[in-house]
């Protein structure tokens, strides 16, 4: 029973670097360029909410729904005043922007709403359901519910959509996507309102499991691990290999002799390390060598 | 505009390009060396730092700004030098061998961790130095018998032959005369075949190849001397705490050496000397500004991370080449003046193609 | 000198290279042509070994390289430049051709961190071989620019001195006129001649301007869609009915 236990928590720890891993692979698959500061936009939507939900009382679903759209403009505005003057720097250059950009909303945070620990009131925070001995907090099912219904979501529109095949198109080559009429500045504002509004709402899931503070978008770090040992360009990749550090991560906690339950935290790392060693293109591998 | 006209090759390879920049460098040597005589305790031991800082950025630039491998992981190094440091000191070595010991055991693990880089690069390798170095702040956690785990360890004061080094000035002496050594040593290795070899990499491994470049043998040598210097700049900083915990070393302190390297100037080594003044001098800024601005803001926590962020942000917006680009550009202005032209460092942007195949 | 013997490669079921094998005879300017999409810079990557072949070998002087760390190419000899040029941007012409003499160093790391006076003499060794390098090829008034402001044209000319920098037995050069206004192309003529009979280098070139093939080519191989058509002096090449079908189609 212990073991179902474990998997269950486990499953819903690794749909939380799963989700966050989602927004980084969007980015990153859309504009090739790699969000650092995907936790601390996961931290600032659970923040937003906090203040329409908890501060000015509105109802859950209302204060949800006008988080996303915040969320969705701060996106758009970051991508317009710092990202698009970025495009056509080297990689690195953008990964030290989004680095410091986490620096400024984690200071910005702080400030508003200062460093003590926010609970947030939803409707699925509390309660618990039970099967037999097996005993599931509502705040678990949110999270994979909510995870697989954003899932589905973004497959289908990357697979179906046109602006979703545009994104594809521009990722690849954005000069000739440039050509063909794909409005590709265009494109990367929705794609960093899209990839802001997927990490508020995993914010707000994992809001009742972990408390709001300025500093919970470190867990976005681990997501970012997560979202390499999927192969970085692979959606499915990345939720697969966050689920999988979520799931091993809970058996270290529980299996590690005690002194040591707190390498259970560098579980996501290690996997990181052998993934990188023995097949460093990650699961669903999406790279090749440069052309001369 | 100074014209050199050259007359021996060996103008080439010395240091000095003329003589005026003899005099300059010789005016801020005196500088250097009569500043503790000028400043109090306080400053000369901040200024102890800034050159500490210096010494690890010298590292770190090596590797990101002349190898083209970004590491996001060299606090551990840092900490391992600290640590390796403070043990071997309370074992017993003599200061000296104690601190030439802890810069090997960062060069033996800088090699080792140098060895994925052989077949990633860009963000994979980032990545995984950042695993690397939250890996190794848990076992400096854990490891109580060498590192007294959570509790920390003490660090014995400094000392060459008895006689103490714990004063503000005599550390700062030892700091600087460091220093001198690790920018001479990092200097002849950019003069040197190596050297040439880590920027060839940098600017194409396939053309580095194809100069019989040997990719997993510089590499990892550029990694190890690397983590050679982060090491050795540990060692000192140990001293400088005082006291060793395992959260002095969190990847916060990566991304603050990084943040030196390029707000200095990727490739350049008076870049890590500009990025080390000012991340050594921004928290007696930030502190100053505290105090003029209205207690409202002044007391806000965690502003100066923000603040570092950014400034990070501006700079990498605004002026990517770093503070030693912008001085590059303003002497260019004056000695051009009143010819000079905007245009002058302006790089044509590419456009990028992806190297994925879906 | 250089062989190949039925080599063959491919990518995701792409032929790129299918059963080719020439030989190269030591002193000779060997040229390598044919449509685009052919195979011929593949054949140069398979050489300087950025590819493992599928099948087959390659031969240098008689010893196989099908294996060889890429390296190991360049220390053995061959030398190479790149289609659109593979150069080190961010650093001066001297600097780039000073990296070319990094097969010929003999100091160790920790030689060079204290600059002994051992890998001082080295340097300025070098310094008078790069001098020698940017003589032969008018490279003066360009020596302390930084590759990045160059045009496109020089830049050619430095990768070719890069090249030479490495003191090759053997230089494959890849597209060397592609980007050169005629009377540049005129001069290149001359260089590569120069390079095969007073450096006595041995020289394999991928070349899509038949005026200079002819005029400095020993041999020329004909490559279609990853086979050999026809190999020749450049006469017999002109007239063959196979080549004619390749380019023109039948």
């Amino acid at each position: 029973m212990e073991l179902v236990q474990l998997l269950i928590s486990g499953i819903s720890q690794g749909c939380v670097y799963g989700l966050i891993a989602l927004g980084f692979v969007l980015i990153y698959k859309a504009t090739e360029m790699v969000n650092f500061a995907q936790g601390d936009l996961m931290m600032l939507g659970a923040f937003i909410a906090f203040g329409f939900i908890n501060v000015l009382g509105w109802p859950f679903l209302w204060g949800f729904l006008a988080t996303l759209a915040v969320m969705g403009v701060v996106g758009a505005t970051l991508e317009r005043l710092l990202l698009r003057p970025m495009i056509g720097e080297p990689p690195f250059a953008v990964l030290m922007l989004t680095i410091g950009l986490g620096f400024i909303l984690r200071a910005v945070a702080g400030a508003i709403w200062g460093y003590e620990d926010k609970t947030l009131s939803t409707p699925y925070g509390g309660g618990v359901a039970r099967w037999g001995e097996i005993s599931v907090g509502y705040e678990n099912i949110a999270v994979v519910l909510g995870t697989l219904v954003l899932c589905v979501l973004v497959f289908v529109f990357f697979r179906k959509t046109r602006v979703g095949i545009a994104m594809q198109a521009a990722s690849q080559n954005q000069l000739a996507a440039y050509y063909v009429g794909i409005p590709v500045k265009w494109i990367f504002a929705l794609v960093w309102a899209m990839s802001a509004m997927i990490s508020a709402t995993a914010g707000i899931l994992v809001a009742p499991l972990s408390l709001i503070n300025p500093i919970m978008g470190f867990v976005g770090i681990k997501a970012f691990a997560a979202a390499i040992v999927g192969g970085f360009g692979s959606l499915p990749g990345a939720f697969l290999a966050g689920l999988m550090i979520g799931i091993v991560e809970q058996f270290a906690k529980h299996g590690l002799p005690s002194g040591l339950e707190g390498f259970s935290e560098t579980t996501a790392y290690v996997i990181l390390l052998i993934m990188l060693f023995i097949r460093p293109e990650g699961i669903f591998a999406t790279m090749q060598r440069k052309k001369v | 505009m100074r014209f050199v006209l050259k007359t021996r090759y060996a103008q080439d390879v010395d240091f000095f390009k003329h003589n005026g920049q003899r005099f300059w460098y010789g005016l801020l040597g005196l500088f250097v060396f009569v500043a503790p005589f000028l400043l109090d305790d306080f400053y000369t031991g901040e200024l102890s730092l800034v050159f500490i800082y210096a010494i690890a950025g010298i590292g770190l630039m090596l590797l990101v700004g002349y190898t083209g491998l970004v590491s996001l992981g060299h606090a551990a190094f840092l900490a391992i030098g600290a640590y390796a440091h403070a043990y071997f000191m309370t074992e017993g070595a003599p200061f000296m061998v104690s601190l030439i010991g802890a810069t090997a055991v960062c060069v033996v693990i800088g090699a080792i961790v140098g060895i994925p880089s052989l077949r990633m690069t860009g963000i994979y390798l980032a990545v995984a130095t950042l695993a690397f170095a939250q890996i190794v702040e848990k076992v400096l956690a854990h490891w109580e018998s060498v590192t007294g785990g959570h509790r920390g360890m003490a660090v014995p004061e400094p000392e060459i032959f008895s006689w103490s080094l714990g004063t503000p000035r005599a550390f700062y002496f030892l700091v600087l005369l460091v220093l001198i050594g690790a920018l001479f040593c990092a200097l002849n290795l950019l003069r040197s075949p190596t050297g040439r070899a880590m920027i060839a990499i940098r600017d194409s491994e396939i053309s580095a190849q194809a100069m019989g470049i040997n990719l997993a043998r510089v590499k990892t040598t550029s990694f190890a001397v690397s983590a050679g210097f982060t090491g050795l700049a540990g060692g000192l900083l140990a001293h400088k705490i005082g006291y060793l915990a395992p959260d002095a070393f969190t990847i916060l302190i990566s991304i603050q050496l990084l943040l030196m390297v390029v707000v200095g100037g990727l490739g350049s080594m008076h870049g890590v000397i500009y990025g080390a003044v000012f991340i050594g001098l921004l928290p007696q800024g930030i502190a100053f500004l505290r105090e003029s601005l209205p207690a409202g803001i002044g007391q806000i926590p965690g502003l100066e991370p923000g603040i570092f962020g950014l400034i990070l942000v501006l700079f990498l917006v605004y002026e990517p080449l770093g503070i030693f680009g912008r001085w590059i550009k303003i002497r260019l202005f004056f000695s051009e003046f009143p010819l000079y032209r905007k245009s002058t460092y302006k790089r044509q942007k590419s456009y990028l193609r992806t190297e994925r195949v879906h | 000198m250089l062989a190949a013997d039925n080599v063959s490669i491919s990518f995701g079921g792409v032929h790129a290279v299918r059963d080719v094998s020439f030989e190269v005879a030591a002193g000779q300017v060997y040229s390598i042509i044919g449509p685009n999409g052919a195979g011929k810079t593949t054949l140069f990557n398979l050489v300087s070994r950025l590819y493992d072949v599928d099948a087959g070998s390659i031969t240098f002087d008689g010893e196989p390289i099908t294996r060889v760390p890429p390296h190991q190419v360049a220390e053995r000899g061959i030398a190479r430049t790149f289609q659109n040029t593979e150069l080190f941007e961010h650093e001066t012409v001297l600097k780039n051709l000073l990296i070319g003499h990094h097969v010929h160093r003999q100091t160790a790391l920790w030689e060079e961190l204290l600059f002994l006076p051992k890998v001082r003499e080295q340097d300025l060794v070098f310094r008078q071989q790069v001098e020698d390098v940017i003589d032969l090829l008018d490279l003066q008034s360009y020596r302390d620019q930084i590759i990045g402001n160059l045009p496109y044209g020089v830049r050619k000319m430095v990768e070719i001195a890069r090249a030479l920098c490495l003191g090759p037995r053997l230089i494959l050069l890849d597209e060397p006129s592609s980007g050169l206004n005629p009377e540049e192309t005129e001069d290149l003529s001359f260089w590569i001649e120069d390079i095969n009979e007073e450096l006595d280098i041995t020289v394999v070139m991928v070349e899509h301007d038949m005026n200079l093939v002819n005029q400095v080519s020993d041999r020329v191989l004909v490559l279609a869609d990853g086979v050999v058509i026809a190999v020749g002096t450049p006469n017999e090449i002109q007239g063959h009915p196979d080549v004619l079908r390749a380019y023109l189609g039948d």
